[in-house]
């Protein structure tokens, strides 16, 4: 078959002058004074938002040219670490509050104090906010965002059950005698007032700060004891042996997604997530939602703070760090990007940003900037930096929480886990 | 051309042809259905709302259509959709025909030639196949970034012409050594080198693992992710696969009609190529003509 | 063709080779076969062995991706089999996940090719029909599809319901929910379906005929023509089915959204690697995790290998 060889052997031959198109069109700008490679995670909204952020932030700065990239969650950490291992970083890095603490002790982000006050006007963005975005001491990203964490509910579920909804200032066994009172007046087949909190590690690190306890001391090591652990476990299994909260099969489907959560399932009448993605919950469900506080301890200590969505940081070996500075200072602080990023990456820390926005937005927006406004006087001091190792606590809570969940272990089991694997995970690093 | 008339397995001329033929074809279609509900559903999906995909009651009809998904998911990105195509179709292109041209050689090699080490270099070549893709990542990264093909295509493409993907290699050794030796033999003795021996006898008995092959490289091809992911950051370049990606952010909203919709789509493609290749498998043996 | 001339190494016995009878020797008769070999050994050479030798040193150090690695010696081995709970995990769903997944795939692979080979009319749709979910390989839709199909309110369930059995939510219950993903892999049987029939399509028909002409039923047939002269193929769907099903990472990846859960149920060794080398900074630990799993799948190549001369039967 010599024709099929030579047909290949054609092909070839256009196949090489194929080839040098994206090798000649790789996106260069020449005679630029800066280019800056800027890197987000988010999904097409806030791909839509930034870019169109970008092109203003061009236009403005004739000098600056920034080669924009995005890609999902799941995606950016593997692609930025190998980056980043490969010495190609890029110059503007979206930063998440754990990732945060790990780049910047391994520095490969940069302290951002020098631009204060200069290419970061962002002095107004208050102590807290500041601070939040601090490690040791050092500014490493611009916070892009106000966040906290919160209860989503349904109020005309709750109404169909004929109990009253969950408010601000509600004590945790308040909380779990409602439920219970859901699952009596709840004519909905498989539906139950809440998901199941238990795996949640905002939600426990909620309950002990409201109990005067955290998860981590100042050192880096264990706030809570075995029996804190064991209580907050007894807690969930009681709600669930009273049908409160929805079966641990159910909850298991939850993958830390808005489209797996209980209540977009509508498996549950509440749920509970950061108030930024409250707009997401809202886009997901037919009814409307309604956004709350954290169940408190009656008498107890905040359990709340704020916490930043995400911050913008700027790589260690970045060679235009002062442009990319520049960069961020526009879509966090200078109404001419911040307005048009909106709150879709959180609430702005800028007040003067914040009032500009409120007129434009829809209604979920809205309720979310409420929330915050509502939730500012009740919060309490950032917690200290996590320590190394944190980030497989997140994991270990939820597997534990769902041996006790599946029964594979009872509440005092797994608050003895909890305990040990943290001496181990902790110790490790 | 009745494909009937190939390999027909006698069995027709029992008792009740048609009723087992008509059960089979029961069976078939059964299962059919079973193999084809998830993607009817997914469907299903990229043309019904968003508030719709999650919840209860989420069957295989929806309870409006819209094409509303098709047009945000090809305009809605920063870069057409159907540039996204051009650039998978490019790329699967050329790395398939490496991919096949490189492996036949190779394949020849094992299959049919004596060389010193050959046992020792198969055992090596089978050992790539075994190496999980994770751990050679940042390695590969920096010899390719050192490369300065970081950005480019050419770290999909160019590999494939020196025949890495051990895959290919393995499954044609197995088909040449369907093929007899006598053939060979013959052609030796009509005074063939081994070049003429691989044009003219093995390869044109081949066709079915060439289309094979070619087949699973353009598709392989075409689904790969990861690769791209690392190696790619311009948009203009993206394939589909990575612009399907974009519509998932699983730390916030999805655009899950969307990427429903265009994965539809991306599936006509690799689908047609799919049906062209088929047709080599078949039609590669009547020209053949194998017979002993 | 004498079944006891198959080469245990699954190549063919150098006792058949044709080879030239020049005197000029060692260069000569071995340029055909290194000239062929050529671009593979660039390949190998500068593409491929970097990279793996640099994966095992990185293996013996302490690498958090962010900094450079720092040699630390046997330490992550030592970890692995002495102190690391996960592993265990790890190593028991993978090792229940190959041996559910491989005989079945292959076993459906093999009777549908086989079905669709009698020259059925619509032989052309229905190969395609099983095909295409094949080509949703690394989908993330098939996260949702798969939820969709075995979550307490899926499909699965709906049918179940209409026989009186009122099933689990057997994706996320760790009870089941490895079997939610061994189904995935069978769903996807199309690409060893296709290569089986390949292989079947180079089984002249001539065989069958004379076959059918003695009187021999089609089970016998089955048995005594169509298996041993597909036997390579069979033997390279097994053993590629088995490799990639050991190395298997993005179902588990996408449908347990990179946790391996519910617990650790559906922890695929290559997602354990995954987590630590991108999820926890401990890329040294996960490159000694990759080449612990080299070892593994090379012993059982190399034991499958060892048995080709019992069952697999090349005409050379």
């Amino acid at each position: 078959m010599s024709n099929f060889v030579m047909d290949r052997r054609r092909f070839l031959g256009a196949g090489t002058g194929a080839l040098c198109l994206p090798l000649l069109g790789a996106g260069k700008a020449f005679a630029a004074d800066a280019t800056i490679r800027m890197v987000w995670w988010g999904g097409d909204e806030r791909a839509r938002r930034t870019n169109e952020a970008v092109k203003a932030f061009m236009a403005a700065n004739p000098g600056i040219t920034v080669e924009p990239e995005s890609m999902g969650w799941d995606d950016y950490w593997a692609r930025l670490a190998t980056q980043v291992a490969g010495g190609n970083a890029p110059d503007f890095i979206q930063m998440d509050y754990r990732y945060m603490f790990e780049y910047a002790r391994r520095g490969a982000i940069r302290p951002l104090d020098e631009y204060l006050g200069k290419e970061l006007k962002i002095e107004d963005f208050g102590k807290v906010n500041l601070a939040s975005c601090s490690v040791d001491g050092k500014l490493y990203g611009g916070n892009v965002g106000v966040n906290s964490f919160g209860t989503i509910y349904d109020p005309a579920a709750w109404e169909a059950a004929g109990v009253e909804a969950p408010a601000l200032g509600i004590s945790w066994e308040e909380f779990a005698e409602k439920c219970a009172a859901f699952a009596k007046g709840n004519s909905k087949p498989k539906f139950h007032a809440s998901a199941d909190g238990s795996g949640s590690e905002s939600l426990f690190e909620g309950w002990l700060r409201s109990h005067g306890k955290a998860l981590y001391t100042d050192e880096g090591e264990l706030a809570y004891t075995a029996d804190d652990a064991a209580e907050w476990f007894r807690y969930w299994a009681d709600i669930r042996a009273s049908g409160g909260c929805v079966a641990p099969d159910i909850q298991a489907l939850y993958k830390n997604t808005i489209e797996t959560a209980p209540l977009s399932t509508g498996h549950a009448a509440t749920d509970f997530a950061y108030s930024n993605q409250f707009v997401g919950f809202q886009k997901l469900n037919e009814a409307t939602l309604a956004i709350t506080g954290e169940p408190v301890k009656t008498g107890g200590q905040p359990g709340q703070y704020l916490k930043p969505s995400q911050m913008f940081s700027i790589s260690a070996n970045s060679e235009y760090p002062a442009e990319t500075a520049m960069l961020i200072n526009f879509l966090i602080r200078d109404p001419a990007g911040a307005l048009i990023l909106g709150v879709e990456r959180g609430v702005p820390a800028s007040p003067e940003v914040r009032d500009l926005l409120i007129p434009q937005l829809d209604e979920p927006s809205r309720k979310a900037v409420e929330y915050i406004a509502s939730l500012t006087p009740y919060v309490g001091p950032l917690p200290p930096a996590p320590p190394q190792g944190a980030g497989e606590m997140n994991a270990v809570l939820i597997r534990i929480s769902q041996e006790v969940g599946f029964e594979a272990a009872t509440p005092e089991q797994g608050g003895a886990k909890l305990v040990d694997e943290a001496a181990n995970v902790l110790k490790r690093g | 051309m009745t494909e009937a008339a190939h390999h027909d397995m006698p069995g027709r001329t029992g008792s009740h042809p048609y009723l087992r033929s008509g059960l089979l074809h029961a069976l078939l279609m059964a299962a059919s259905f079973v193999m084809l509900y998830p993607i009817l559903w997914m469907l299903a999906g990229s043309l019904r709302p968003a508030s719709e995909l999650f919840g209860g009651d989420a069957g295989l009809i929806p309870s409006q259509v819209t094409l509303k998904a098709y047009a945000d998911g090809w305009f809605g990105l920063q870069v057409n959709f159907g540039r996204f195509f051009l650039n998978s179709l490019a790329i699967s292109v050329l790395a398939t025909l490496g991919n096949v041209f490189a492996a036949s050689l190779v394949a020849f090699a094992f299959a049919r030639l004596t060389f010193f080490g050959r046992r020792f270099w198969f055992a090596l070549m089978l050992g790539t196949l075994m190496l999980p893709y994770h751990v050679t990542l940042i390695p590969q990264y920096v010899l390719f970034l050192k490369l300065g093909w970081v950005n480019t295509w050419l770290p999909l493409i160019v590999p494939k012409y020196f025949a890495v993907d051990a895959f290919f290699i393995f499954l044609m050794v197995q088909f040449f050594r369907g093929i007899p030796r006598e053939l060979d033999e013959a052609a030796r003795m009509d005074g063939c080198s081994a070049w003429r021996i691989y044009r003219k006898v093995i390869l044109p008995l081949s066709m079915p693992v060439l289309a094979t092959a070619a087949i699973f490289s353009f598709i392989w091809t075409w689904e790969d992710f990861f690769g791209p992911l690392i190696y790619i950051s311009n948009m203009k370049m993206y394939t589909v696969q990575l612009g399907l990606r974009s519509f998932v952010d699983s730390s916030g909203t999805s655009s899950w009609n969307e990427l429903f919709a265009m994965s539809i789509l991306s599936l006509v493609p690799i689908f047609l190529i799919f049906l062209f290749f088929q047709r080599l498998l078949i039609e590669g043996i009547a020209t053949t003509g194998l017979k002993r | 063709m004498v079944v006891g001339d198959a080469s245990p190494a699954g190549l063919p016995a150098a006792g058949h080779a044709v080879s030239g009878s020049r005197p000029s020797g060692f260069i000569r008769r071995n340029a055909a076969g290194y000239l062929f070999l050529a671009p593979w050994l660039i390949g190998f050479f500068g593409l491929t062995l970097g990279p793996a030798l640099a994966s095992f040193y990185l293996s013996f150090t302490d690498f958090d991706l962010l900094t450079s690695p720092k040699f630390i010696g046997a330490v992550n081995y030592v970890r692995m089999v002495t102190a690391d709970t996960k592993f265990d995990a790890a190593i028991r769903v993978t090792f229940v996940y190959v041996a559910l997944s491989v005989p079945l795939k292959l076993a459906f692979a093999l009777a549908i090719a086989v079905a669709l080979n009698r020259g059925l009319r619509g032989l052309t749709v229905y190969r395609a029909v099983f095909y295409l979910p094949s080509l949703l390989g690394a989908s993330v839709a098939i996260a949702v599809l798969w939820r969709q199909l075995f979550a307490s309110d899926g499909m699965v369930n709906a049918v179940l319901s209409l026989f009186g059995i009122d099933g689990p939510s057997w994706i996320s219950n760790p009870h089941y929910s490895l079997y939610t993903l061994v189904a995935l892999s069978v769903w996807q049987f199309g690409s060893p379906m296709i290569i089986f029939l390949a292989g079947l399509r180079q089984i002249p028909s001539d065989m069958y005929e004379a076959a059918s002409l003695d009187g021999a039923s089609p089970l016998r047939q089955f048995v005594r023509i169509t298996l041993p002269l597909l036997s390579p193929v069979v033997f390279f769907n097994f053993v590629i089915q088995t490799i990639e099903a050991f190395k298997a990472f993005t179902p588990a990846f996408i449908i347990s959204g990179g946790s391996g859960g519910p617990i650790d149920s559906t922890l695929f060794y290559t997602l354990y690697l995954y987590q630590e080398a991108f999820g926890y900074f401990r890329m040294g630990y996960a490159s000694a995790l990759a080449w612990v799993l080299v070892v593994i799948i090379a012993l059982f190549t190399a034991f499958a290998f060892l048995t080709t001369r019992y069952w697999v039967h090349y005409d050379d």
